[in-house]
């Protein structure tokens, strides 16, 4: 893989308040740069309140190769709102632009206009936003499109590709609200592209046009409903909680029609032990939450690995403990979803690091959870659930059922369902089957799944040991290593959301002549340690950044390998920034194996 | 032993128990009751009424809770879900919505199902899925050895309440009728005939259908809901109550401090199923939802 990338890499930022159409325009320039076959991720921020004015965000990154995470300085900032973007000059980089409005009728918002707040090095256009809509369609409101117009006039992206998605995007409405954006945004587009250029911003058309009509512009959320859908689910039983609660939304339109059944339960715990209840009698089904669901569910899911059903539960991490920070990001739920519950209860935790890796967990999870007689957890946190990025999805689908082969009865002999077996998996038959029938049950229990001691310890090892192989589960990436080959001073160790920041800061460290490479780690349990083992050998160092306090990730590996790891934690609610953990990067470059295990960063509060 | 009382089934009294065809709804695993136990009246009567109903085994789902009560599905040549503490009823609902062709049973006792699963009962009920769900009532925690639950009576000393209970017991008739179950009926663990009548009744509605059973724990309550107590106490509603009038039902249940059997409540209403089915119906006629 080449060191850093080539070609475009610009981001956007569109700051303005939620009467402003903020997240609408960030959504028909994120459409945009997609149909035109640019490689996008993008994350808005919505004001906590639900109503009134407050701030909304989009950030938008537009690439020739996949990104997966956003950079820590936009390429142009383009206000909607002075009031609220004036806080976020600060974040354009240097020769980066900022477009705002300057038409005189405009009122100046308190604390003066963002002009006064551009540094010298940042580029300001300022551009008669309001007046050259009004000319154009004779109201005001389409002021989100002339911006978007006058920023395709200055960056040449091309007039007809955001003609296309506008007319997509109002569709449902009557044709002259279509007319008018594209008016407001055709006479923004002249604007622009008449003006007097003194960045270096520059879009235009990607070099090798890829398939953009194929790509799908999802949210960590959109993949993971369709991937289900694609795997045919067919039962969602569910109970609404941010940042998961989108998945159950779509679910529940979209479901009935795939002839599914889906249905809104009490409480989570009610969600999960029907999803449960489908699971053994044969269905595909899945349930998804945050962490104070999770922790509701956590006797459940013994159940099922006691009971070997399987099922699929998605976990959405926001801060925690309990309510903790509902609309902000964290990777802390690890330990619950690797270990919550009594005993010792082993089951598959994926990990996806990004919005397709959602979509390829989810949709193979069902799949997973039948060949092993297991729950399966998909872990994921708010910031994967909500970023958008490109996807080009499979022509065909991979994940759909295969028929199911029924177990054959044993001649005169009483049917096992939990028959210890070589490879620790028993024949599994369904209400319904005849002649199998059995009860099974949360006890201990024989291989008839009578309740029974006597075999404690050996079914405890057929629950376990029967996930071993799962390690290596074909079409599944459970641990993938990038970078430089061979022996490295820096190896940084990552999962989930946060591994975009990870790749990141190694192509940075990599340009700077830091010997580096990055594993990221999607199968959380059972843990794939044989490669895990193989990387830390390589390395000199170990970095784990993650977002949480006690390090649940590095507890993890370290106690799998009894072997050290420096730590880098932060729980800001945003994701990790590239520049913290670069200057962890070259700290460790600078140290002696077997040093620097103690990081400075660290002594913020975690343990080793 | 009384030397009055004579051995209950008589050789040939056994031949034809047997050829109906009731003991094929028998496991092979012997009940862990104590002998005397309310609940093996509960397993004689399931068998004869699947028995009755015609259902095959392998279409027979018994799903449990955690109880002795909720051992039930060991003792049934059915398939069977001993599930946890609780979660009869979601369970329960699960398996019904993935394969609506199998009967589904849940049973769980009075701690299972009013204590810790008390939460599930009004949305099982309210949305009709369509099962049976029997609660075993002996007002006590049986497998824990012996403490209140909320149907102990009022003055009741158990191992948790050794100073006398003074907790306002429950009332899980009205509280399902309150819910909405569309079929609601009685029946005493002394009375097995009626027993097994109301169960095959029960089963047969189609809807979510909630028999409340009376049942001694003759371990551990060894003074109020005894059979000496419940078999002086029960009585049969009266003949000319209207099972499909509401208010008749509430008042019925709520008239007597002295338990009655038989049928409280019935009525005819869309199942879970049927309310899913027509939302298939109208969201395959509704445009496509947004990406
Ligand atoms: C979560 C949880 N809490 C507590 C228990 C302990 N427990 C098992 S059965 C039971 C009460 C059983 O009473 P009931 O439901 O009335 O059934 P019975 O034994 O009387 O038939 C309790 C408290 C448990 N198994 N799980
Ligand atoms: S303890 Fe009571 S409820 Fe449990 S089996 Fe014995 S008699 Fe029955
Ligand atoms: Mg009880």
């Amino acid at each position: 893989m080449a060191k850093s990338r080539n070609g475009t890499d610009i981001q956007f930022a569109i700051i303005g308040s939620a009467g402003d159409g903020t997240i609408a325009a960030g959504d028909i320039m994120k459409r945009a740069a997609a149909l035109m076959g640019y490689k996008v991720i993008a994350f808005d921020i919505y004001p906590p309140e639900i109503r009134g004015f407050g701030k909304c965000i989009s950030r938008i990154r537009i690439s020739s190769q996949q990104t997966y995470s956003l950079k820590h300085k936009s390429d142009v900032l383009i206000s909607l709102n002075d009031s609220h973007a004036i806080a976020h000059v600060g974040e354009v980089r240097d020769f980066g632009a900022v477009l705002f409005e300057d038409s005189p009728i405009a009122a100046i918002p308190e604390g003066g206009h963002i002009s006064a707040h551009i540094a010298a090095a940042q580029v300001p256009y300022g551009f008669a936003n309001r007046r050259i809509c009004e000319e154009a369609t004779g109201k005001a409101r389409s002021r989100n499109i002339v911006a978007l117009g006058y920023a395709a006039g200055l960056f040449d992206i091309p007039a007809e590709i955001f003609h296309e998605i506008i007319a997509q995007k109002f569709a449902k409405k009557p044709q002259a609200v279509t007319d008018d954006n594209i008016r407001a945004f055709d006479a923004g587009f002249a604007a622009g592209k008449a003006t007097f250029k003194l960045d270096d911003v520059r879009v235009g058309m990607p070099q090798q046009v890829a398939n953009g009509k194929d790509a799908v512009m999802m949210t960590g959320n959109g993949a993971v409903a369709r991937g289900f859908l694609e795997a045919g689910i067919d039962t969602y039983f569910g109970y609404p909680i941010t940042p998961a609660t989108s998945i159950m939304e779509r679910l529940a339109a979209a479901l009935p029609r795939a002839g599914g059944r889906f249905l809104q339960t009490e409480d989570e715990i009610a969600a999960i032990s029907a999803t449960l209840g489908a699971g053994y009698a044969g269905a595909r089904a899945a349930t998804a939450t945050s962490g104070p669901g999770l922790a509701l569910m956590t006797e459940m899911m013994g159940l099922g690995v006691m009971a070997e059903v399987p099922f699929v539960v998605v976990v959405s991490q926001r801060g925690g403990p309990s309510t903790g920070l509902p609309t902000k990001t964290e990777q802390s739920d690890l330990n619950l979803a690797v270990f919550g519950g009594s005993g010792d209860a082993r089951r598959i935790v994926l990990a996806p690091t990004n919005v397709e890796g959602c979509y390829r967990c989810a949709g193979m999870a069902f799949e997973i959870a039948e060949k092993y007689q297991t729950p399966v957890i998909v872990l994921i946190d708010l910031y994967l659930s909500n970023r958008f990025e490109t996807v080009i999805p499979p022509r065909e689908n991979v994940f759909a059922p295969k028929p199911r082969i029924k177990p054959e009865l044993p001649e005169n002999q009483p049917y096992r369902r939990f028959a210890l077996t070589d490879d620790g998996i028993s024949p599994r038959a369904l209400p319904g089957d005849e002649g199998h029938m059995h009860t099974v049950t949360g006890l201990e229990h024989n291989e008839l799944g009578r309740p029974s001691d006597a075999l404690h310890q050996q079914m405890n090892a057929k629950r376990h040991d029967k996930l071993t192989s799962a390690t290596r589960y074909p079409g599944l990436t459970t641990c993938k290593r990038f970078g430089d080959e061979g022996r490295v001073k820096v190896g940084i160790l990552g999962w989930g959301s946060t591994f975009g920041e990870i790749l990141e800061t190694m192509y940075a460290a990599q340009d700077e002549g830091i010997s580096c490479a990055a594993m990221k780690v999607v199968m959380l349990s059972p843990l794939p340690e044989e490669r895990i083992n193989e990387f830390f050998d390589d390395c000199d160092h170990i970095l784990v950044p993650e977002l949480n306090h006690e390090g649940q990730f590095a507890n993890l590996v370290s106690g799998a390998l009894g072997r050290p790891v420096v730590r880098l934690n932060r729980t800001t609610g945003a994701p990790m920034m590239v520049d913290e953990i670069l200057a962890e990067v070259r700290r460790l470059a600078q140290t002696g194996i077997g040093e620097g295990t103690h990081s400075p960063v660290q002594q913020q509060g975690a343990t080793t | 032993m009384n030397e009055h009382v004579k051995p209950v089934y008589l050789e040939e009294k056994l031949d034809e128990i047997r050829a109906d065809g009731h003991l094929a709804y028998r496991s092979k695993s012997l009940p862990t009751w104590c002998p005397g136990c309310g609940y093996f009246a509960m397993q004689e009567g399931l068998t004869i009424a699947l028995n009755r109903l015609g259902i095959r085994n392998e279409d027979a789902v018994v799903v449990s809770g955690i109880g002795c009560s909720s051992r039930f599905p060991f003792f049934v040549n059915t398939y069977g879900f001993h599930t946890l503490h609780g979660r009869t009823l979601p369970v329960a609902t699960g398996v019904k919505t993935a394969n609506d062709a199998l009967t589904v049973v849940a049973i769980g006792g009075d701690g299972d199902g009013f204590a810790i699963g008390g939460g599930h009962i009004p949305h099982a009920a309210r949305r009709n899925v369509d099962m049976t769900y029997m609660v075993f009532d002996n007002g006590i925690y049986g497998l824990t050895k012996g403490q209140t639950s909320p149907t102990t009576a009022v003055g009741f000393r158990s191992k948790t309440t050794p100073y006398a209970n003074e907790d306002q017991p429950l009332h899980p008739l009205m509280m399902l009728l309150a819910y909405r179950a569309s079929w609601v009926g009685q029946a005493y663990a002394g009375r097995p005939h009626h027993l097994a009548d109301m169960m095959e009744q029960a089963i047969a509605h189609r809807g979510f259908s909630y028999l409340h059973i009376l049942s001694p724990c003759v371990t551990f309550d060894k003074t109020d809901r005894t059979y000496a107590n419940l078999n002086m106490q029960v009585q049969d509603l009266p003949d000319d109550h209207d099972p499909t009038d509401l208010m008749a039902a509430m008042a019925q249940a709520a008239a007597h401090e002295i338990p009655a059997l038989g049928l409280f409540y019935r009525e005819e209403r869309p199942t879970l199923t049927d309310v899913m089915n027509d939302t298939a119906e109208r969201a395959r006629n509704a445009p496509a939802p947004a990406e």
